[in-house]
């Protein structure tokens, strides 16, 4: 079997990349050992939300200006200013044609609200989270309400209420919490306290039960504007049961992301697919790559658990892997490795500096910036040195940067894997 | 005692991913999804086995959840084997002959004419679907007359004359209900200068795992590991089979569920579009005359876990003149003997229903998959016909109609 390119990981990074790729004519197949970390993400496309002592940042693209060039190890210095922005609109402009519209603040963040009611500062978020609306009623202080059904243990409105009280921006803006009761199925063996986010989501997609949880909801919400739901209105045609939702409450409804699995996330995943498949790509999922065949500073082929002893070759390979969740990147008791071809990593010999000793470090912890090395073009060396010229690593696998502490997780996922299809395609 | 290698649940992290791609979850709220009945229980089952939970009995085997998995737990392999080591063994009548695809093919090919006209009628039809619940909805399989093999042994001597060869593990449908198929691979194999080596073989066991005569699959797969390791080391060959789920059966169903060791063979099994394929990309594609036909091609769960579609895709794309669509990925729902069980017949037809209706929306002039079963229940549940990706490639070779 023979692709132009193969990209592992089918995760945020490697399917942008394959997306691009396969719209300018390259075949592509993305290999994926079981789905992305989408399904565990807010579902909203961080830029850059937090920069040193954890001051926010409210304008990303002027801010990431000054900090590439004295940063120039980061995953964003890799791709340059101006790409980084080709590469976010062009993500934006790949979902809207899934019918996935993102709201942008202009240049500017906005805020999305947590599961424990703390804000967040995002570039893109689904226009459930948040939209021009949402911020006009905001601004002149209307009600809201924090609803949630009788006994889905994945949000507690209460806790979100008393968080977002704390929030100075909250200071004059009132707000309640509210329950609203699951739709009676006869179903006895089942326990309301055992549906997730997905089993409400399917609630929803059925229809059959909107006129009467929106009943529900207007009765619960009181007098309210708004009414701040978990993320759970559905998968599929979910833009309009909440335009539907909407009309018969007659109240602004947006979505708060879950713990997992993401409802927000899995739309995003689904229209990435969807989009890649509609351009011609290949998504081989339950897949493993165990090995590859390097020779002459290239990259020839690589060997997957179901493939046995059957090549995949092409002419460029893309490592979108992902971090230590995704099993990018392994650690052992006194060494972080990359399992597939033992590429080259940055990290500590000395285990006790992985961590930090509190859990929530101001700093963040360290082993969050290991990765594989790469230089700028992203390729990486193997262990013995030697430079792979037609890999490019992309995404959570990279190491200099800290999703978590700079809030910049699915922004450098995108725009490294833009940059990389962009040096693929210049590169033919 | 818990056994090391039987623990992959501990490896869960409750991200509920295998939930949101189980076909059975999203149809019934009965079945509380792989994570709940598979790792989340099984903690508990192996601790006091009176925990077992019914719902479990729901799941079909279809294994998208362990393509799903991010942590590599073998669910689907965990919720199966629970099923027949907890379970009371209660002999049903209607699950025994399900069960035994091999001893119904072996008799009823020889009475055909008779079975496939009595099977239609309706004192019948409503006998088994008040007695022996299997529902009166279902269509079964046409048998044919006399086996497969009984036609192959007539050409067995032509086929042991190609310098090389691949033994073919046909399996029961192909046996006793379509002998055209296994005639199709002939016709294709020998197209690319391979011949067809047929040796003795047993049912691979996927009616009996799903049954509960977990004795006797392992049986069948010692029986055919032993028969298929003789024929094909004797003379070198590869092993091929055009059934998606027997071919999943003899890789991975052997060693992981039934735990059976099977690596005299497993290097040496390919499911079929694989064979031809390696060898349409070394240059070996024989001569094909157009099909010009709109076809959408379904591809079956099992050959999903196996990693098996990119091949079939790939060859089916060298067929001149034939307009594919690829469907989205979805289970049809019967999986196997699943949907021939009263009980479950609802939540089957409810499965599919997003396939067929992605089916309707294409409007082809044929489906192509390949699995028996998948065919079986498009062609009862829709009005389109369906092939095997195989048949469509042998009408390219032989130039006759499709």
């Amino acid at each position: 079997m023979r692709y132009d390119c193969v990209i592992i990981g089918g995760g945020l990074s490697g399917i942008t990349c394959g997306i691009r790729l396969a719209e300018k004519g390259a075949s592509c197949a993305v290999i994926s050992t079981g789905m992305s970390a989408l399904h565990f993400s807010s579902g909203s496309i961080d830029l850059f939300g937090h920069e040193g002592e954890g001051k926010t940042v409210f304008r990303p693209f002027e801010f990431l200006d000054d900090f590439i060039g004295s940063n120039p190890l980061h995953p964003y210095a890799r791709c340059g200013s101006s790409q980084i922005r080709e590469a976010l609109f062009y993500f934006r402009d790949q979902l809207g044609r899934e019918d996935i519209d993102l709201y942008n603040n202009d240049d500017a963040n906005h805020f999305h609200v947590t599961t424990l009611g703390t804000l967040k500062p995002t570039f893109f978020s689904q226009r459930s989270v948040f939209n021009e609306k949402i911020r006009q009623a905001f601004e002149k202080k209307s009600k809201i309400a924090a609803l949630n059904f009788e006994g889905y243990r994945d949000f507690y409105p209460e806790l979100a209420v008393i968080n977002l009280k704390r929030n100075i921006l909250f200071r004059n803006i009132e707000i309640i919490s509210g329950k609203i009761l699951y739709p009676d199925y006869g179903d006895p063996r089942r326990n309301p306290f055992e549906y997730r986010s997905i089993d409400i989501a399917r609630i929803f997609d059925t229809e059959r039960y909107l006129e009467d949880l929106a009943a529900q909801i207007r009765a619960a919400a009181g007098d309210a504007a708004f009414a701040a739901m978990p993320a759970f209105l559905g998968i599929t045609n979910f833009k309009r049961h909440h335009q539907l939702l909407q009309q018969l409450t007659g109240l602004l409804i947006y979505e708060i992301p879950t713990l997992p699995p993401s409802i927000l996330g899995m739309r995003i995943d689904n229209a990435l697919k969807s989009r890649f498949a509609a351009l011609g790509g290949v998504y081989i999922a339950g897949d493993t790559v165990k090995s590859g065949t390097i020779s002459g500073g290239r990259l020839e082929s690589v060997y997957t658990e179901n493939g046995g002893a059957s090549a995949l070759g092409a002419g460029n390979f893309v490592l979108a892997s992902g971090s230590f969740f995704s099993g990018g990147l392994v650690s052992e008791f006194s060494r972080v490795r990359e399992p597939v071809f033992g590429l080259r990593v940055h990290s500590d010999a000395e285990r006790s500096r992985w961590y930090a000793p509190e859990f929530f470090p101001r700093d963040g912890h360290p082993f969050l910036e290991y990765g594989v090395e790469t230089d700028e073009r992203l390729n990486p060396l193997t262990d013995d040195g030697q430079r792979i010229a037609n890999l490019y690593c992309i995404g959570a696998l990279l190491p200099h940067y800290n999703p978590i502490r700079e809030g910049s997780g699915g922004g450098v996922a995108v725009s490294t894997g833009y940059r990389a299809a962009e040096l693929i395609l210049a590169g033919n | 005692m818990i056994k090391l290698e039987n623990i992959s649940f501990d490896h869960c992290i409750k991200c509920t991913v295998c939930t949101i791609y189980c076909p059975v979850a999203r149809a019934t709220h009965h079945f509380p999804g792989p994570k709940q009945s598979g790792p989340d229980t099984e903690r508990l089952r192996i601790k006091n086995p009176e925990l077992l939970d019914d719902s479990l009995k729901y799941c079909t085997n279809c294994k998208r959840c362990e393509i799903a998995c991010p942590s590599n737990v073998k669910i689907a392999d965990i919720i199966q084997s629970s099923k027949w080591r907890y379970f009371k063994n209660v002999f049903r009548v209607r699950d025994f002959f399900l069960a035994r695809t091999d001893l119904m093919g072996s008799v009823a090919t020889r009475v055909s004419y008779l079975v496939n006209f009595f099977i239609k009628l309706f004192p019948v039809k409503f006998f088994l679907d008040r007695f022996m619940k299997i529902p009166s909805e279902r269509r079964f399989p046409k048998y044919a007359q006399g086996t497969f093999l009984s036609w192959y042994n007539k050409h067995r001597k032509e086929q042991e004359a190609f310098a090389e060869k691949a033994v073919y593990f046909h399996g029961c449908y192909v046996n006793y209900n379509n002998h055209d198929l296994g005639k199709d691979v002939l016709t294709v194999l020998n197209a690319i200068n391979v011949g067809v080596i047929v040796t003795d073989e047993k049912c691979c066991g996927v009616p009996l795992i799903a049954n509960g005569y977990i004795d006797k699959a392992r049986k069948n797969a010692l029986f055919n590991i032993h028969s298929l390791e003789k024929s094909a080391s004797a003379i070198g060959a590869r092993i091929v089979s055009a059934s998606s789920s027997c071919s999943f059966a003899l890789k991975h169903e052997y060693p992981n569920l039934l735990e059976i060791d099977n690596s005299a063979i497993l290097d040496d099994l390919d499911y079929i579009t694989r064979f031809i394929h390696e060898r349409f990309e070394n240059g070996n594609v024989p001569a094909m005359k157009p099909v010009p036909v709109r076809a959408a091609y379904h591809s079956p769960c099992h050959l999903e876990r196996m990693g098996g579609v990119m091949n079939t895709i790939e060859v089916l794309k060298k067929i001149p003149g034939l307009d594919l669509t690829i469907l989205h990925s979805e289970c049809c729902g019967i999986a196997g003997t699943y949907g021939f069980k009263k009980e479950y017949y609802k939540v089957a037809q409810k499965v599919g229903a997003e396939l067929f209706k992605r089916i309707e929306r294409v409007n082809p002039e044929i489906v192509i998959t390949d699995c028996e079963t998948c065919k079986w229940q498009i062609e009862m549940s829709t009005p389109y016909r369906v092939e095997h990706p195989v048949t469509v490639l042998a009408r390219a070779i032989d130039g006759k109609k499709l």
